[in-house]
């Protein structure tokens, strides 16, 4: 049955910790209206985790799933999602998912799967190991207590470096909520690493030669994927370079495109300079250089290489080598992280937080150094707005004892001394008193914890927190409403980057609004950022787009940091990219064809999944109410501006509700509820969602 | 690839007349062995046993990897094979990065630690595309690893393969490869002079370049088995043989190689 398509691997492997029973099922016949990834993730809570359960219960379970086109020559098909009963949710915890990159999704392939559900809890440490079409259960005992680098360096020397291995640090083991599992070194996945702790799991290595099989004649895939490759920008499709350049029409010193020819890869052996050929499909990896872009210019000169996912010709991890840092904090002298984890350190300080300059890169070295070893997630930079906020309005003073209060030492904090890293971030991972503990917690519980007012969280927008304990993650500072009401669909941050992909691609507005006119029906689909206009329906069907392709690209493995792939760096193309690609990429790979509209269609039956069992988890119809919130920040201005005017992101109060009216019409659900009507369950195959939700009277009247 | 026209045997049985292996152009750098064998009869010289030459043209061209310039994506090893076979597979794919990744060439237990764990340098392993003796032609009991005609590329005739990895073993660097699905040897074959982990690359960390000998100066990987069935071991015979002054090198001064063409 499987073997009649291509893509998938064809199995997926479930493993009993409690019962060591270990069994197969075949990817197609069960999982092929979600085809894989979160979709797998959604359909097996639906259907086997009640909505009781808490996540560190032996009842919740942990899905790595990837899709069809992971393992295969598809630019950018790296990332695993692991969905799960998400630990970090409040005010009660709700389906997430957390996803990591590098060679785990490619080798869980290999191996013969496109999932891995990881059930019950085993009573001793345990590491998985999962080969050629099989799984092992394996003693960890050796393993427990040990960080990351060792963890994972330990099970590829023992079996063979041609694996991947995903494993926890202390944090996970401790059953931290705050806790990551990573893979190479700098991959992670947050919100997991307590719930791979609390079964006792250390880790998972993957490792195979099973081929996947592309279904197509391999000129058309040939053809087609070297069309994908000329449509990539650099990271987070980035279309138009950072720096003027003689064959750019336009640039944006905000685009992560920052290989200037002449920037150099200064701790590469020997060093690298770059060279003019800026849009060369040879010189794509030269294009997004993250550590600098985060760290800071001077980076440049401690850039060994960039890094990444398996197949990705993008490098979004960046490996960065300082010596002098080594020595001077006793820490290892290469370096590699991405986005918010190069600066995980250095946000910690008051004083550092925006340094680009040497103090800042200490600072960051010293804390990818113990975060990514210990295993302590970020929830996207809220840990060190929390930590910032707490320290700067006295709440540690007040909330922790005295004692412990006095035995942290805070000078270093304010001095900015990396070395308080060696100081807190361990308390965090062994949940050491109070602070630790409360910490790791995650934003939701410790407010609640230390009884302080989400609301007022909330109303600063420094802190940028949005809802149910997680913060902002591209809403309206980057895309007005449709960032807003994106923001507002998850029970995590939302992790959703079609819409910014293609608004923050760096090309001019009036450009932009010509793609917008071709993709939505209308210009008006996309503002500025900063010159926003009243909500429209083609912006609520732009969100839904974003949405859904979200779903899609985390069930297909495509990255969303990258795709959707609606601007390209080709003048001669108007700039366009082509929003058909995911479905042309599925239905050669597969040979299951499907048009971009019915795939979008499968996209939207995961997300629908994903909302019902927010409704289920919440046992709570009216999610307008009760779940799709906005924070008080972003209907504010530091110099009081009305909405709409020019300069300033703010939004107004009855603009949002209404763009949740059109979002709601244009997803055919329940306008007053946000709830997906049983009709639309129907329309996308999920009447037996309907059906269960009816019965607890879950379905809008 | 798949027809035996298309790859012309550049090795011959001794029964070939030595005009019909000058018009194959097989001989060029090595006439002392063809003079040297031409002035015996073959049924004389190795009995009965269809004995085979096992000197072959040099190669033209070869792939170079620049470790510094990798960035460890693999899209050279999954062109190699989706675009070649229809199929991503880490098995099959003729250029290896995928091995190389946390510890380098030398492995875990290596001194030398590159990759993920050690430099973070990845070094790309290529064909050598190697001179005489080819170490996996000449293992070959089938003489099924042949030089590709116009290229002397090094490249498996599927049809003679048998599948019984004997090259696999000899290959000093580890990169004779194994079609799975087809139970065939396989390996780099430049893609016919157009390669396709070249255009691939996001790094330009690949080069197709003239060939030149690197199969001096780059440790094996791990173990090997050099063997020589015995249907050659007669042709290893009829020149190294004891002689005043030593062997007989037929390689001696080799010929400018006037068949690179870089690819577009
Ligand atoms: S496969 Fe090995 S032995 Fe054969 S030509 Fe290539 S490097 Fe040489
Ligand atoms: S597997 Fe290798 S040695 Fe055996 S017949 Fe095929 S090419 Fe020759
Ligand atoms: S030249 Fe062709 S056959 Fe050789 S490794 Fe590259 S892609 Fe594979
Ligand atoms: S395609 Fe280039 S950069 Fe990527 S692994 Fe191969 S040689 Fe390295």
């Amino acid at each position: 049955m499987a073997n009649q398509y291509g893509g998938w691997a064809g199995k997926v492997l479930r493993v009993n910790l409690s019962t060591r029973k270990i069994t197969l099922e075949d990817t197609v016949e069960r999982y092929l209206d979600v085809l894989g990834g979160t979709g797998i993730g959604y359909k097996v809570l639906w259907e086997e985790v009640p909505a009781h359960v808490q996540p560190f219960d032996a009842e919740n379970k942990l899905i790595f799933g990837v899709g069809p086109l992971a393992g295969t020559g598809v630019p950018c098909n790296g990332r695993t999602a692991v969905t799960t009963i998400f630990p970090t949710v409040s005010p009660m915890p709700l389906v997430g998912s957390g996803h990591m990159g590098g060679q785990f999704a490619a080798r869980m392939k290999y191996a013969g799967f496109d999932a891995i559900i990881v059930e019950g809890k085993s009573d001793k440490p345990v590491w998985l190991h999962v080969h050629d079409g099989i799984a092992e259960i394996k003693d960890a005992s050796h393993l427990w207590g040990q960080g990351i680098v060792r963890t994972e360096s330990t099970i590829s020397q023992e079996i063979g470096q041609e694996s991947a291995v995903a494993s926890i640090g202390q944090a996970g083991e401790n059953q931290v909520p705050m806790a990551v599992v990573i893979t190479g070194r700098s991959h992670s996945a947050g919100g997991i690493g307590g719930i791979m702790g609390s079964k006792m799991l250390k880790a998972i290595a993957v490792q195979g030669k099973m081929p996947v099989r592309i279904a197509a004649d391999k000129q058309k895939w040939e053809n087609l994927i070297n069309l994908h490759r000329s449509l990539l920008g650099a990271n987070n499709q980035h279309v138009v370079p950072s720096f003027p350049h003689p064959k750019s029409e336009y640039f944006n010193p905000g685009s992560r495109w920052v290989g200037a020819p002449g920037k150099r890869w200064g701790a590469a052996t020997p060093a690298v300079t770059l060279t003019d050929d800026i849009y060369s499909l040879n010189r794509i990896s030269f294009r997004t250089n993250n550590a600098a872009y985060f760290l800071g210019d001077e980076t440049w000169k401690y850039t060994v290489r960039g890094n990444g996912c398996h197949s990705c010709p993008i490098r979004c991890h960046t490996v960065i080598k300082d010596p002098g840092i080594a020595a001077k904090y006793g820490i290892q002298e290469l370096a590699q992280n991405t986005c918010v984890g190069l600066i995980y350190g250095r946000s910690f300080f008051p004083s550092l937080a925006k340094d680009r300059g040497t103090p800042g890169r200490e600072a960051s070295f010293v804390g990818m150094h113990l975060a990514d070893d210990l295993g302590i997630w970020c929830n996207y930079g809220q840990l060190q707005r929390d930590f910032v906020r707490l320290h700067k309005e006295g709440i540690f003073k007040q909330k922790l004892g005295a004692e412990e209060y006095a035995s942290i030492p805070w000078k270093k904090c304010d001095d900015g001394d990396p070395t308080f890293l060696f100081d807190i971030l361990p308390r965090i991972a062994n949940k050491q008193g109070e602070f630790g503990e409360v910490l790791g917690l995650g934003t939701g519980p410790m407010l609640k914890r230390w009884n302080l007012d989400e609301e007022k969280w909330g109303a600063d927008k420094d802190t940028a927190y949005w809802k149910m304990g997680h913060p902002k993650h591209h809403a309206n500072e980057d895309d007005g409403q449709c960032g807003v009401v994106i923001n507002t669909q998850y029970n995590r941050d939302a992790q959703c980057h079609s819409h910014c992909n293609f608004v923050r691609s760096g090309l001019p507005i009036h450009e932009q609004k010509k793609l917008a006119e071709k993709n939505w029906g209308s210009a008006d689909a996309v503002d500025a950022v900063g010159e926003y206009t009243p909500t429209n329906i083609y912006k609520m069907r732009r969100a839904k787009w974003a949405i859904i392709r979200k779903e899609l690209h985390d069930s297909l493995s495509i990255c969303n940091w990258m795709g959707p792939w609606i601007a390209s760096p080709l003048k001669e193309r108007g700039y366009a990219g082509d929003d058909t690609l995911e479905s042309q990429l599925f239905s050669l790979a597969t040979g299951h064809t499907l048009s971009r509209d019915e795939l979008d269609k499968v996209g939207e039956r995961i997300f629908t999944l994903h909302r019902a069992l927010t409704i289920r988890g919440m046992n709570q119809v009216n999610m307008r109410k009760e779940h799709d919130q906005s924070p008080e920040w972003i209907f504010k201005d530091a110099k009081d501006k009305p909405a709409f005017s020019k300069g300033t992101i703010r939004m107004d109060k009855a603009d949002i509700e209404k763009s949740l009216d059109l979002f709601y019409e244009v997803m055919g659900w329940d306008k007053t509820t946000g709830a997906p009507t049983a009709q639309a369950y129907k329309q996308l195959g999920l009447g037996y969602v309907a059906d269960e939700l009816a019965k607890g009277g879950l379905l809008p009247k | 690839m798949s027809s035996k026209d298309a790859i012309a045997p550049m090795e011959a049985t001794m029964e070939d007349s030595p005009e019909g292996i000058s018009r194959r152009g097989f001989i060029k750098g090595s006439a002392c062995v063809l003079t040297g064998m031409a002035a015996l009869k073959a049924s004389e010289a190795f009995g009965a046993e269809k004995p085979w030459f096992i000197i072959m043209e040099r190669a033209s061209g070869m792939i170079v990897g620049d470790p510094s310039l990798c960035v460890a994506c693999q899209r050279c090893e999954l062109a190699c094979t989706e675009f070649n076979d229809g199929k991503a597979d880490p098995g099959l794919t003729r250029i290896k990065i995928g091995r190389n990744l946390q510890y380098g060439p030398a492995g875990a237990l290596g001194t030398e630690k590159l990759g993920l764990w050690g430099n973070s340098l990845v070094v790309q392993d290529t064909c050598r595309q190697c001179p005489h003796p080819v170490p996996c032609s000449t293992a070959c009991p089938h003489n099924a690893i042949i030089a590709q005609p116009g290229s002397g590329t090094r490249v498996v005739d599927a049809e003679r393969c048998v599948g019984c990895r004997t090259c696999q073993m000899a290959c000093p660097w580890g990169m004779m490869t194994f079609n799975e699905d087809k139970g065939k040897a396989d390996k780099c074959f430049l893609c016919n002079g157009k390669p396709k982990c070249v255009t691939a690359c996001p790094s330009g960390a690949l080069r197709y370049v003239p060939w030149s000998d690197r199969t001096k100066t780059s440790p094996p990987r791990g173990a090997f088995l050099l063997q020589v069935p015995e249907s050659k071991a007669a042709a290893c015979a009829s020149c190294h043989v004891a002689a005043p002054g030593g062997p007989r090198n037929p390689l001696q001064n080799p010929v400018p190689n006037p068949l690179f063409t870089p690819a577009k």
